[in-house]
């Protein structure tokens, strides 16, 4: 079987293998040109179709991407573009309709793997009578409806910076810094292991000083040390504890904007956990009306949230978790700091720009949520459902996460995982057998069409991929 | 240049009036009455009181008046919305007028002024009645069992078509106005279907009115299955039941019967008259799971509830009342008030203070929207209450955006409007009418009873037409101004008001 990798990578210079792909982006908004950008630097040969003419010349000045002007949903535009001989058809423009029909007609035209951006969530109930597949959508997609579930998950791991859950939720990878006091500070990770039995987790990177590190047993922790642990999830919260970080009870949530992801996020949280009290600040009027007759159990908030008066008012110095998820990734940056200098022991921001991301840490910001990932993950989960590889990428670390078929003739095979010799950048973080998850220790054993989750970096992947 | 007076032919502007047209449609109801007014005559075949001359000759004028109005001003088009508000004030004026008739032709009233006030409480459902008291001509109207039964059987059937006529009137015309409460409970139940019973209005008053006939019929069975009420008395009760009316076949009201059972029978029906009618359908036909997640119903049980408890508590600790006395007595008569029937079993003038203050509080509820029942109803004080509660709320978060919100429903702000004006109105409204009845010199709680009385459609009220008592009495122009008090609490005072305005006759 042909392996087909497609990487999201944050720094496009390292030398990654690449097979490259056909991909024909329908829609040049803002997730379409993120989208387009991600591919183009992956070297895969994207073109872009919208009848847009200002949003094409800007994806043109920008991006090395094949732009043409045309109607998505007409026939003689889709046959321009080559959508017959597209590997990826992506259907992203901000109408569902558009995007099904654009769907359906590539399919019919021959490509080969439709993904649709469909913010009705009723085509995915499983009574529905249209089904995906009857529109010829292979996976549909809603990045804001991602982020708003990754926002949400975080929320539920209040001291970790980065969850992300792992083959179907098994396993979960989280992310959490560590504190001048942790107990962890100046221990070495054999010890922790040791000291957590018998609970197995792997620690598979660390970030430290603006560096991502993949351990080896003997490094020690230090103060500030961003830690990436990978275990099962129902040992997630001791292990959590044990790095010294309090329980913080959460039950107060100050929302920064009504934008798509800002309402999904308070639409959750309100019926996930109905005794937390949920207020959204929007400076938008009309929006805030059009939210507080759809959201009940959330406080509706017309106003700024980088108004001190406001934020003094509903009791900012009280909040829990401070969500900034408005449209301007500044304003959630500053109104994140203020929060955070107001006493909020938990921010969250939105962000897009890549150089914002690393930069968030440092100024103290808990987590940066970014909506393009969140996208291009899923485009990567389905990669996962063509059962050969599957990846994901974390926010503020420049490793990767891929789950790789061992083969009969893999180098991998029958052999404990201490026994084998593998790439430097990459750690073996758990294996899958039979829909069984296994966290690796160095006493696992690979067989022969196990999935392994690898940690690794990106300039490992080739490496890593040929023992495999 | 000269002058030229616009005549009706040359302002054929598309929003004028088309007084003709409103005509024929009159003339079309008072020809349908003419069908009504014929059936007292059966009830005169069987009692043979010679009275059924009286209704054929009414049924005769109805005939000719609605016939030849119709013929000569035939409808040809839709009606819009401003003749419609004339067609349906004119509507309840126009039948009273010729539904007095049986009055003054059987010989049982002299003066046309009660005859009237008899038929418009009759058609508004309200229950107010001038026999069994001296007039204020000095004559003396008989006292309720001495009417002939044809009469008494008219009595009651104007309750009945007057709470077909609401029924049509909530369906149709009041979400026009955004008044009517039904608007909300079809934006209150969720999902294609239950939103609208049917998707013509036509085909949704009929469904209603199977629901109305189907609870009339079936409490009938009830109360003529009672030996205590033989089968005239058990279509009588049935009818002034359901459409929440209030006229008995006895001067002592459902008293007279003296029997718990059609005591309990009566105070059930009396409540369900009270329901939205649509509930009712969907219950009927099975649809009926979460309909007591309908928060007017709630609201309207808890009131209830409430009020039959604080009554009969009172009556128990503060008259020393039985127990099963004081709960049949103060149950009848909460909901009885509630629903704004009128019907009476005990003179609740004799109870303690605090059971009569909580009953003097039960004029100003009504039922529910959609139902017979008369009064301000449970929406809009459920909505006032939740305006209240959210301008709190405000208080404490200025910045928040706050609707107001029953159920699932987020309240438009057009009917907060209305609903707020309407409370306003009708406080404004029973203040005035009282004020005036104060002037023709009746005493203060008098003066304050007629005007609830009236304006809620309840029937009795306190003082000199308290429960025991009667409006005839009262002088001349004060019934016909309570008459009118009648009709535009009957229509939700909207739909008359508007006629008084200068906007309505501008153009």
């Amino acid at each position: 079987m042909k392996n087909i990798v497609i990487l999201v990578a944050f720094d496009h210079s390292h030398n990654v293998i690449r097979f490259t792909l056909k991909i024909v982006v329908i829609g040049a908004g803002e997730v379409g040109f993120d989208l387009s950008r991600l591919l183009s630097e992956n070297r895969h040969d994207v073109t872009v179709l919208d009848n847009n003419k200002d949003s094409l010349a800007h994806v043109e000045e920008k991006l090395d991407v094949l732009t043409i002007e045309g109607n998505a949903t007409s026939i003689q535009d889709l046959v321009n573009c080559n959508v017959q001989a597209a590997d990826i058809v992506v259907a992203v423009t901000s109408v569902d309709e558009v995007n099904m029909i654009a769907s359906m007609m590539s399919k019919r035209l021959g490509a080969k793997k439709v993904i649709t951006r469909v913010r009705n969530h009723e085509l995915s109930l499983p009574e529905s009578p249209l089904k995906p597949s009857d529109l010829g959508i292979d996976v549909l997609i809603h990045p804001e409806f991602s982020a708003a579930s990754e926002i949400v998950q975080l929320l539920k791991r209040v001291a970790a910076s980065d969850v992300l859950d792992l083959s179907d939720g098994k396993l979960q990878l989280v992310g959490i810094k560590l504190d001048r006091d942790s107990p962890l500070v100046g221990k070495s990770i054999q010890d922790y292991s040791i000291e957590m039995e018998p609970i197995v987790f792997r620690l598979v990177a660390i970030q430290r000083g603006g560096m991502s590190i993949i351990p080896s047993g003997k490094i020690r922790l230090g103060k500030n040390d961003q830690i990436f642990i990978l275990a099962k999830t129902k040992d997630i919260s001791k292990l959590v504890k044990s790095t010294g970080h309090r329980d913080i009870k959460i039950d107060r949530i100050l929302i920064s904007g009504g934008t798509t992801i800002g309402g999904l996020v308070a639409e959750m949280l309100s019926e996930q956990q109905p005794d937390w009290k949920i207020k959204l600040v929007e400076p938008d009027y009309d929006r805030a009306t059009q939210l507080a007759e759809q959201l009940k159990n959330v406080l509706i908030l017309h106003g700024n949230s980088t108004d001190p008066d406001l934020l003094a008012q509903e009791g900012i110095a009280d909040t829990d978790v401070f969500i900034a998820v408005s449209e301007d990734e500044e304003s959630n940056i500053i109104s994140c700091l203020m929060a955070k200098h107001l006493g909020v022991p938990k921010t969250v921001a939105l962000v897009s720009k890549p150089d914002y991301i690393p930069l968030s840490q440092t100024i103290g910001l808990d987590t940066a949520i970014n909506k393009k990932y969140a996208a291009a993950n899923e485009i990567h989960r389905y990669v996962r459902k063509g059962d050969l590889i599957s990846v994901a990428t974390l926010h503020g670390i420049e490793a990767e996460i891929i789950e790789l078929k061992a083969k009969e003739t893999s180098k991998v095979i029958n052999k404990p995982v201490q026994k084998l010799k593998l790439p430097k950048n990459c750690v073996i973080g758990a294996i899958i057998r039979n829909d069984n998850v296994e966290i690796a220790t160095g006493v696992s054993v690979i067989k022969p069409g196990d999935n392994v989750i690898v940690f690794v970096f990106p300039d490992a992947i080739k490496e890593v991929t040929s023992i495999f | 240049m000269s002058y030229r007076i616009v005549g009706p032919q040359s302002a054929t502007s598309t929003s004028a009036i088309d007084y003709r047209m409103i005509l024929g449609v009159l003339g079309s109801f008072i020809f349908f009455l003419g069908f009504a007014l014929l059936l007292p005559m059966f009830i005169d075949l069987v009692y043979n009181e010679h009275t059924w001359q009286a209704f054929l000759v009414s049924a005769g004028i109805s005939f000719i008046l609605g016939g030849s109005l119709y013929w000569f001003f035939k409808p040809d088009r839709e009606v819009r919305i401003r003749e419609a508000m004339l067609i349906v004030a004119g509507t309840w004026l126009a039948l009273s007028f010729v539904g007095a008739l049986p009055f003054m032709l059987t010989g049982v009233l002299s003066n046309y002024t009660d005859a009237f006030f008899e038929t418009m409480s009759g058609l508004t459902t309200t229950g107010a009645t001038i026999f069994g008291g001296t007039t204020h001509t000095g004559q003396t109207n008989p006292a309720v069992e001495n009417l002939p039964n044809s009469l008494l059987f008219w009595r009651s059937l104007s309750h009945w078509l007057g709470g077909m006529g609401i029924i049509v009137l909530s369906i149709a015309i009041l979400p026009l106005l955004g008044i009517g409460g039904m608007q909300l409970f079809q934006a209150e139940s969720p999902g294609p279907k239950s939103d609208k019973l049917t998707p013509r209005v036509q085909q949704t008053a009929k469904l209603l009115w199977a629901v109305y006939f189907a609870l009339t019929f079936i409490e009938f069975l009830l109360l003529w299955v009672h030996p205590s009420m033989d089968w005239f008395e058990a279509i009588n009760h049935a009818f002034a039941t359901m459409a929440t009316g209030g006229f008995s076949t006895k001067n002592a009201s459902i008293a007279g019967f003296n029997s718990a059972y059609v005591d309990a029978i009566i105070t059930v029906f009396m409540f369900l008259a009270g329901v939205n009618f649509a509930l009712h359908f969907k219950l009927m036909t099975g649809k009926g799971r979460g309909i007591f997640d309908n928060r007017e119903l709630r609201f309207y049980a808890l009131v209830t509830l409430i009020a039959i408890g604080a009554i009969t508590a009172s009556l128990i600790f503060q008259q020393g009342m039985q127990a099963a006395d004081a709960l049949r007595y103060g149950s009848f008569q909460a909901v009885s008030i509630i629903t704004t029937t009128g019907f009476g079993t005990y003179d609740y003038e004799l109870w303690p203070s605090l059971a009569m203050f909580i009953l003097f509080m039960a004029f100003f509820t009504g039922g529910s929207a959609g139902s017979t029942a008369g009064g301000p109803k449970m929406i809009r004080w459920l909505i006032l209450f939740r305006n209240s509660f959210r301008e709190i709320k405000q208080i404490v978060h200025p910045k928040a955006i706050l609707p107001v919100r029953i159920g699932d429903y987020v309240v438009d702000p057009g009917v907060m409007r209305a609903v707020l004006s309407f409370s306003v109105l009708y406080m404004c409204l029973f203040g005035f009418i009282a004020l005036i009845m104060s002037a023709f010199g009746l005493d203060l709680m008098t003066s304050l009873g007629a005007s609830i009385a009236t304006l809620g459609n309840i029937g009795p009220g306190w003082g000199d037409v308290g429960p025991s008592e009667n409006f005839a009495f009262i002088p001349g122009p004060a019934k016909w101004i309570l008459s009118f008090a009648m009709m535009i609490g009957r229509l939700e005072l909207f739909t008359v008001l508007v006629i008084f305005s200068y906007a309505f006759w501008r153009e």
